[in-house]
């Protein structure tokens, strides 16, 4: 029997497929854009078609991501929250603080030893410091996305960026291009202050977080410079998972395993 | 065009109960009064004195003044055509679209000349420093009085004997801005009143403990903040005594306020004003129940008829909005207690102390009962800043983290 798990967030769609072992398959991460349901369409036929299975051997679907509720012949629809819980729990055992910034949402995650949610808090009011935040000012500073990661080397990290708009961050990004300041320093100043709202999420939560272990999941664990500076801030090392993005989608298809096999 | 929104309102129940009486329901009778005191606000015949929380509306009504209660027509503004109108006026007028949507609502409605004049204001220096701000301003708009009334935040005999003399000094005021004296005999009637409609409300509350709950989420909403603006009258008498006629026949026929209840919430401080789908989803989705409201809450004696200043003063500052956070925590815990939840959605109304300055406190202290708080930042009145989609994902997580987890009783 086989399980999908699709997460169709606000940049990314991504979906699993496990088998009855819980053994991932195939995953897969597609661009959301503006037509979710094609989206959708695509990430399963990817996971399927690398597993080389048919749609009709899927057992059973749970979809996860603000598009959950989009997905035709689900089980279920389960929260980010709870698949991202889940994911987590399957590939890093006693996790007890899960960090999850996505396209447009951060989230942190208090877990128990048993790997259940007991707390999260999420960015409520903007979307700054998510990863529609950091496509902003990869804008603004002409650089590539997937290159942000390595950027803030040898930065001597004296740079804040005090803006908290997206909006005003990216202006603030250009007028220090136009000072001269080097790209490397304005990059560890963004890493600086997404960590900074990440930290503030997770002491609403966990206001000691001493020696307990942490791990991060969504697209933005893939920049190991926001990572770092997480890890930094936090003063703990922080552990990612592989393929951090397709967490939620692992969770899904766990979820639908363990519900239809309930029902 | 206010004037009008009432008046469809009240015809539109009334049509709606004759044409299928067995429609009749507690909450549509709340509805017509409410509809009724807004026609007698816009009518122009009446004398209207505006006021915030806190101010004993009870007096108001002994005097046969009609209380413009100002957060109650801020909200009822908020669901006309009108609404997003008068933010706009409000933040065109200097008003930061981040400050308290009350209040934005009372300035912006006000300068378009959308709310009634009355012959004065009072606002208590308590619960919020915002709102006597907008009194102050709205005062000056009207080109009228303003009275502030001091209400201790600490409750002792000495605070007491100062703020009945004040609410004393107050009625004084009153009267003389609007010429109507207040006679003892209907002070002490509606005193008796106001007892009466309490021990009813208490029973409704105690009714509304039962587990399943007689209550969905939906029956109580509010229902502590505008019930108070027929304290003293026979009205709110009858709205109280078929909201408890209704639980008591929902309890009798084994009826649960949500079917197969299966998690109980408290919803802390106010209510989101505008139309939105949260509570329904709650209760088709979860089985949850919003069981109680902060503020549907008895903290106050019954008034002693012969002697009503002292009472009414112990009411006011016995109010959870009034004094330290410490004490709110503390009422909350013990609802929390007495209606057995399985957690807390506090919406941090944006730019209000009471909602966002307390939450830390109020999330540590259920965490050591066991219950949980889901902390949101919703602007509770303006329904431009509603992201429906972002909280339902936050509320559906905690939904899902409470089934996860064993009951805190």
């Amino acid at each position: 029997m086989y399980y999908l798990g699709i997460d169709i967030g606000s940049l990314t769609c991504d979906a699993v497929l496990i088998d009855d072992s819980e053994k991932i398959l195939a995953s897969s991460v597609v661009p959301t854009g503006a037509r979710n349901r094609e989206a959708i369409m695509r990430a399963a036929d990817e996971v399927l078609r690398s597993a080389c299975i048919s749609e009709k051997e899927v057992t059973a679907t749970v979809s996860t991501g603000y598009g959950r509720k989009r997905v035709e012949g689900r089980l279920t629809a389960v929260t980010e929250i709870t698949c991202h819980a889940r994911g987590i729990k399957a590939l890093l055992p006693g996790t007890r603080l899960l960090i999850d910034i996505g396209g447009q949402d951060s989230k942190a995650i208090e877990l128990d030893e048993n790997g259940q949610v007991v707390d999260f808090a999420m960015n409520d009011k903007c979307a700054a410091g998510t990863g529609r935040f950091l496509d902003a000012m990869a804008r603004a500073l002409q650089v590539d996305i997937e290159k942000m990661s390595e950027l803030d080397n040898g930065a001597r990290g004296n740079l804040t960026i005090s803006s908290m708009c997206t909006v005003f961050a990216e202006s603030e990004v250009v007028s220090l291009i136009a000072e001269g300041v080097k790209v490397n320093e304005i990059v560890y100043g963004l890493n600086r202050s997404i960590a900074s709202r990440t930290l503030s999420l997770i002491k609403r939560i966990m206001p000691n977080t001493n020696g307990l272990p942490i791990a991060m999941s969504g697209g933005v664990a893939r920049n190991s410079g926001v990572v770092r500076a997480i890890s930094n801030a936090m003063e703990s090392k922080v552990v990612i998972p592989p393929m951090p993005d397709t967490i939620g989608a692992l969770g899904a298809a766990l979820i639908a395993r363990e519900r239809y096999s309930h029902n | 065009m206010i004037l009008q929104h009432f008046e469809n309102q009240e015809s539109g129940i009334m049509n709606a109960i004759r044409e299928n009486p067995e429609s009749a329901s507690p909450r549509k009778k709340l509805a017509l009064e409410t509809a009724r005191l807004g026609k007698r606000l816009y009518s122009n015949t009446d004398d209207l004195v505006w006021a915030g929380p806190l101010i004993p509306f009870d007096l108001l009504n002994a005097m046969d003044v009609t209380p413009a209660f100002a957060e109650f027509i801020a909200s009822i503004l908020v669901s006309t055509d009108a609404g997003p109108l008068f933010f706009e006026n409000a933040e065109q007028a200097g008003y930061a679209s981040d400050t308290c949507g009350y209040h934005r609502m009372l300035m912006g409605s006000a300068l378009k000349g959308m709310i009634p004049t009355p012959k004065l204001l009072i606002s208590a220096m308590s619960p919020c420093t915002g709102g006597l701000a907008a009194m102050e301003n709205l005062a000056r708009v009207f080109k009228k009085d303003l009275f502030i009334l001091h209400i201790p935040q600490k409750e002792s005999d000495h605070g007491v004997r100062i703020l009945a003399d004040h609410i004393r000094d107050m009625a004084e005021s009153v009267s003389s801005h609007t010429g109507k004296v207040l006679d003892n005999d209907r002070l002490r009637k509606a005193m008796e009143n106001t007892n009466k409609t309490r021990e009813i409300l208490s029973d409704i509350y105690t009714l509304a403990q039962q587990v399943p709950s007689p209550v969905n989420g939906r029956d109580l909403s509010n229902f502590g903040i505008v019930l108070p603006l027929f304290f003293g009258t026979e009205v709110g008498i009858e709205i109280a005594q078929a909201f408890y006629d209704e639980l008591k026949s929902r309890i009798k026929a084994n009826r649960s306020g949500v079917p197969g209840e299966r998690i109980r919430l408290m919803w802390l401080q106010n209510r989101i004003q505008f139309k939105n789908n949260l509570v329904k989803m709650l209760e088709k989705e979860f089985n949850a129940s919003i069981v109680v409201d902060e503020l549907n809450v008895i903290t106050w004696d019954p008034i002693d008829p012969e002697d009503p200043y002292i009472g009414l003063a112990r009411r006011s500052i016995s109010s959870p909005l009034n004094g330290t956070v410490e004490r709110r925590v503390k009422q909350i815990v013990k609802l929390a207690e007495a209606y057995k939840i399985d957690g807390a959605i506090n919406p941090c109304h944006w730019g209000c102390r009471q909602g966002t300055g307390a939450r830390g406190l109020i999330d540590s202290r259920m965490k050591e009962i066991g219950v949980p708080v889901l902390n949101l930042e919703v602007d509770c009145v303006d329904p431009r800043n509603f992201a429906e989609g972002q909280l339902i994902t936050r509320i559906e997580a905690f939904m899902e983290m409470i089934e996860s987890r064993p009951s805190p009783w």
